[in-house]
Order: C-alpha cells, then structure tokens, then sequence
C-alpha cells in the first residue's frame, strides 16, 4: 500500500446509505462502505446477501433508491453503465460473465470503446495471464473454468480500472489458480493503484488480497474491520450457516 | 435449369425481404410489424424518384437514406420509450405500420403506382429467355447478405450487435451504450427494409398495403431462423424452393401460402428453427 494513498477523506468509493432491489423487494437495505483510493476491500456473506446486488447498483446496472454513491468525491448516483466504466470502474461479474461463442480477443475488445487502444491494453493483460497470448482465436466458451475466470478478470483490467469491482472470482478454483488469481490482483494494485471492491466466500483468498473487510446479511453491514489476528475468526462465524 | 433460377431467385427476393427484420430481432429482441410498412416506403421512393425524373436507380440509395432516417426517429420516438415493455413495443410496431400505410395513402392515394423499369427484357440462358431482372435481384441478395456479413463479423458495430444478441446484461455491464446500439440497427434494418422496397417494384404491384404479404413471409422465415442469418439464408432457399415447386406443379395459390405452412410445421417440429443447423 503506497503512502501517499489518502485513507480518509473523499477519494475512492464511498457509498452512504445504499438501497436497491428488484421490484417491490428490497435486497440492499442502507449500505455504508468506503474503498479507499488503492485499497482492496473483500466483502463476504452468505448467498442471497446482497452482495452481487450491491456490486450492480455501483455500476448502475440496478436502480439506486436510496442512498448516495460517489467515487473520488464525485457523485455517479444515477449515471449509466457506459458512463461508469468510461469513468474507470471495471466489472468482472459472476453469472454469465463471458461471450461464451466469441473468441477470446473479441470478450477482450468489448472491454473498450476503441480498438485503437487494443494492442496496448492486451500487452498488460498479457503480463498477468501470458497463456491468453497464444489463443486469442479460442472460443472463450472452450475455456477451462480457471482459464474463464483468469479471461473475466483480464477483461476487467483491460481499461486499466481505477475500481475493480470483482464477483467470487475464486468461485470453484484450485488453489493454484486462485494464487494466479491473488498474485495479478495485488501486481495491478501495487502498479497502478487500483481500489477493489472484491466480493467473496473464499475466506482464504480474501484475507490474502483484502486490506479491510465487511460481512453483508440480509441487505445490510453486519461487521466490519481489518484483516488481522482477528479476522479469521469473526468472519467465520459470519459465513458459518 | 429454368426452376433452379426460378427458387435462387425466389430465395433471393426473401432474403433481401427478411434480413433487415432479422437485424431488429436479434438486437432488440422484438418482432417490429412495421417492417412491411418501410418496404412500402421504400417502394414509393421509386415511385417519386421516378415522378422527379431521376435514374431509377437512384432510388436504391434514397431508399435507404430514407428508410434509416424514418426508422431512426421511430426507434427514438415509439420503441426506445416502451424498451421494458417488449410486447408493447411489438403492439407499437403494428400500429406504426398502419399509420404509414395510412399516411402513404393520403399522400398518394389508394391506386396501384407505377414506378420506373429498374431493368427489363429477358436474358439468353440454354436457349430460353430470363428475365434479366430476376437475375438482379439475385445479385443484389449476395451483395447485401456479403456486405452484412462483412459489417456483422469486420467491424466494431458488428462486434457491439453480436454481443447485445448474446448477452446484453454483459454488454451493459462492459460499458456498451447498448441504447446506441440498438438505434443504429434499427436504422440498418429500416433502411434494409426501403431498400428492399425499391428492389420488389418490378416484381410487384406498388399500393399502400403491398408490405403486408411481404411481412408474414418476412416474419416467418425470422421465426425458422433464429437471430442467424446464414440459418435466414438456409430458410429462404428451402421455403423459396417450396414456393415456387408448389406454385410450378400443384397451384400458385396454394405456392402462396406454402411460406407459412412450412415454417409452422418446422417450428412444430423444432422449435429452435434452422439456427441449430
């Protein structure tokens, strides 16, 4: 974590008071979190917590209904998606996450508005996941689950994200590949400053990558803190059913 | 040889007739109706193309224009507002091609125009005359269903469609302005629709209901084919084949109507259509 990384203040994510939901329910009820600029928070939870719902309302994928949300002391409440990602937030989502008949350059090229920024982006994602290189012809849907998940996330750091919004990438890996995992993130943070906002139930990964943490139930922040001596324990008992 | 050219051509004419409604229906997920009503437009873009004494050929490119600009300002005005309402926005599109056909017969009355001859006189083919027309309409249904090809699979606006056809959540949630998306195709397959408007005048009779029939075949083969045009392609050389050995051996009228016997019993059968082929 660089030093001149601001802790508190505006900068980063904040969200206050966040709610959303589908319909007449209400999923995410009064959400208040904050990533700082270059800081990795894991957010953990049970299924049906809300936590994926939170992740889209960032976005704007899902309605906010109440609630503000600001990145870098600017209010995004209310803009679309396209506007988001153009202010630098990246995604890597959970469910349907790849263009499973498209080849792997062209999941790769709808990261970006313009392929005049192609050959520079995929050289970076190239350095976390070199076996990509080879098979950009390669129907993504051909790909193994690590490999598809290892492609989600490279088509997250493609635009060179300022915050990562990244959905249980470690869901149903080897070890092996959620090192890969762990090690591209904490390079892309270590270089560009990168803020995250990782949602999981990988206890293990999470306390590696993660700075902070907060546990989701029903919709609301049950607990919160930092990743130490404690951690382990108090978010166990979250995730325990 | 004669019956061969007879489908090719007959495939061709639903081909050039169906594949803007194709475009429509894989992007934004609705059948528009009012697809009949641009062919329309498109026809009376020959009709006053030839009133102002222009090459009849030039109303190929007018056509377009027209059709694209007409369709973007419905898409913008009618569906973009009802894009959450999918089976009202279906519901839109009927409407919208009576009003145009209504608007077209205030404007031009309720008479069977006359447009220009595009091309006429036959072609010398193993010793019998061919209308050399038909054998425009063939070419002109490769040339569209190449550059087609060429724009869906070349080009960044064909790379955009296909990911809103396959997943548009995904395409959202990567920063596509899927709502651009969806206008620019719209407009494509409206300006398809004139165009193919114009290319059906020496074939048919041109009045302000003329895009009716059309439709329902149109629609029909969009139906078999899924959101794939190669399938599209598939479904118009099978129905056109049907059509036209029905109308040559058993009766034109029942030639007519084999379009949607057909695709009814395909979809009977395999309710995914051709696009599985």
């Amino acid at each position: 974590m660089p030093e001149t990384t601001q802790r508190d203040g505006t900068g980063g994510l904040v969200l206050d008071g966040v709610s959303s939901g589908y319909g007449a329910v209400a999923i995410v009820k009064g959400v208040s979190l904050r990533v700082g600029p270059g800081e990795i928070v894991a957010l953990l939870g049970k299924n049906g917590m809300g936590k994926t719902t939170l992740l889209k309302t960032i976005l704007g994928l899902v309605a906010l209904r109440a609630g503000s949300i600001a990145i870098d002391g600017r209010s995004v409440a209310g803009l679309s998606p396209a506007r988001l990602v153009a202010l630098g937030i990246g995604y890597a989502p959970q469910e349907q996450p790849l263009f499973q008949d498209l080849s792997i350059r062209d999941n790769l090229r709808l990261a970006l508005a313009s392929d005049r920024l192609l050959p520079e982006a995929l050289d970076r994602v190239f350095g976390h996941f070199p076996f990509l290189k080879d098979r950009l012809a390669q129907r993504a849907g051909t790909l193994s689950g690590g490999e598809q998940k290892m492609l989600i996330l490279a088509r997250a750091l493609m635009l060179r994200p300022r915050l990562l919004l990244i959905d249980e990438i470690s869901e149903g890996l080897q070890p092996s590949v959620v090192d890969r995992i762990a090690a591209a993130l904490t390079a892309e943070r270590a270089a560009s400053g990168t803020a995250m906002l990782i949602v999981e139930q990988n206890l293990g990964f999470a306390l590696k990558v993660a700075d902070r943490w907060a546990a989701l139930k029903l919709g609301e922040i049950d607990d919160e803190g930092g990743i130490d001596g404690t951690a382990r324990e108090r978010i166990l008992g979250h995730l325990s059913v | 040889m004669l019956l061969l050219l007879d489908i090719l051509t007959t495939a061709a004419i639903l081909f050039v007739v169906a594949i803007g409604l194709l475009a429509v229906f894989g992007v934004l997920k609705i059948i528009n109706f009012a697809h009949g009503a641009w062919l329309t437009i498109g026809a009376y873009c020959a009709v006053v193309t030839g009133k102002l004494g222009l090459n009849p050929w030039a109303a190929l490119p007018i056509a377009f224009v027209v059709g694209a600009a007409l369709g973007g300002l419905a898409e913008y005005v009618i569906i973009r507002p009802l894009y959450r309402r999918p089976l009202d926005a279906i519901l839109a599109t009927w409407g919208l091609g009576i009003v145009v056909g209504q608007l077209i017969t205030l404007a031009f009355g309720r008479d069977v125009q006359l447009t220009p001859n595009l091309l006429s006189g036959t072609v010398e083919i193993l010793g019998t005359g061919y209308s050399a027309y038909r054998l425009v309409a063939l070419v002109a249904a490769l040339v569209i269903g190449a550059v087609f090809a060429l724009v869906i699979e070349r080009t960044r606006l064909g790379l955009s469609a296909r990911a809103v056809i396959m997943n548009e959540t995904l395409a959202r949630s990567l920063g596509l302005d899927t709502a651009r998306v969806r206008l620019v195709v719209f407009m494509i397959g409206a300006g398809l629709a004139a165009l193919a408007g114009v290319l059906l005048t020496p074939l048919t009779s041109v009045d302000p209901t003329m895009g009716v029939g059309w439709l329902i075949g149109a629609f029909m083969l969009v139906m078999v084919a899924d959101t794939s045009f190669l399938a599209l392609a598939a479904a118009c050389l099978v129905f056109g084949a049907a059509q036209v050995l029905v109308s040559t051996f058993v009766s034109p009228v029942l030639g007519s109507i084999a379009v949607a016997v057909l695709a009814a019993l395909v979809l009977r059968i395999s309710p995914k259509g051709f696009s599985r082929a």
